[in-house]
């Protein structure tokens, strides 16, 4: 085998590889109950970003998308601001008067928030921003918690801070 | 390079050896993007170097990619070629995560499944991981074209 036919072997060689791997990924993905769509959304004026938009669009009808209009809720004070991010994140700056049930230790603590909060009780779930879900999973387990009325502020606690609302 | 060094690196065994630990980190690697794709491809946002149409392409494909030549080293099926793949692979990621150091560009979007996920490590260990990583990969095609180098000569 000389040089040039060597790497001529090689190319062959790889592409075969490629191409296998190509099409196992596809057809792997498309059995697969944690496959993506081709397309993700990723355009974050359109709201949050998410490869399979589907897992989070079950309840994009309870989102706030205008983050004014969550100052106006706040400002309200009927609503109980909850963080979904980690305890850490939390510790470090959060929504002022807003309670802690990081979606990570949901399980450890929300016995203790269910005692305390009556499924009346008007809740807005909040992370990060457009690029983090855990609200609008944390949504969903207090509504099926039996919480009636929850909402989900996804410009989250950085554009919340970044506007100059209250904090703590 | 002196003779013992020169046979110790044309020795078999060494080869199988960096074939075993490369092929192994290869299938590693792919194990926790193919169980959870959607926070890979979050990942693949977070680089902030790719177009919008094509991260999921990538959070799909590159896993089973480095998944079957990772397979391919430790079977043995197209070392060389597997090991040419590998290769332009790491340098890849090597130029986007040093695009990304230089521009000082950080990603965290504060998932806490992206973060419980362990596919992501930070910058600075990423490229001294691949750096190595890449040297193996390098022994290896080296390798394998020495012994085609060498048949040649020996027909001659």
């Amino acid at each position: 085998m000389s040089g040039a036919s060597g790497w001529n072997s090689l190319s062959v060689q790889a592409i075969l590889l490629i191409a296998f791997a190509l099409g196992t990924a596809m057809i792997v993905n498309q059995l697969s109950p944690v496959g993506i769509p081709l397309v993700g959304q990723w355009d974050l004026q359109e709201g949050i970003v998410h490869a399979n938009p589907d897992d989070v669009l079950f309840n994009s009808r309870l989102e706030i998308d205008d983050i004014e209009v969550a100052k106006l809720i706040y400002d309200g004070a009927k609503t109980l601001f909850v963080d979904a991010r980690s305890g850490e994140d939390y510790e470090s700056g959060h929504v002022k008067g807003a309670v802690s049930l990081s979606l990570g230790d949901f399980d450890v603590h929300v016995e203790g928030f269910i005692n305390r909060y009556p499924p009346e009780q008007s809740i807005v779930t909040y992370c990060s921003g457009r690029t983090c879900e855990d609200s609008h999973h944390l949504a969903q387990l207090l509504l099926d918690l039996g919480y009636e009325s929850v909402n989900i502020m996804i410009d989250g606690f950085q554009i919340w801070k970044e506007k100059g609302f209250p904090v703590d | 390079m002196t003779n013992s060094a020169k046979s110790l690196l044309q020795n078999p065994w060494l080869d199988l050896a960096a074939r075993l630990i490369l092929g192994a980190t290869f299938i590693y690697a792919s194990y926790h993007k193919i169980i959870a794709p959607a926070d890979f491809a979050k990942l693949i946002y977070g680089y902030d170097l790719f177009p919008p149409e094509t991260i999921n392409l990538i959070a799909i494909i590159i896993p089973f990619v480095e998944l079957i030549v990772g397979a391919a080293l430790i079977i043995g099926i197209y070392p060389q070629s597997a090991a040419l793949i590998i290769n332009a692979m790491l340098i890849f990621f090597i130029l986007i995560i040093s695009i990304n150091l230089i521009r000082g560009h950080e990603f965290d979007c504060g998932c806490f499944s992206v973060q419980s996920d362990q596919i992501s490590d930070s910058p600075s260990f990423m490229l001294g991981r691949n750096i190595l990583l890449l040297t193996l990969g390098i022994y290896i095609l080296w390798h394998g074209m020495g012994h085609v180098r060498f048949f040649a000569l020996t027909k001659q």
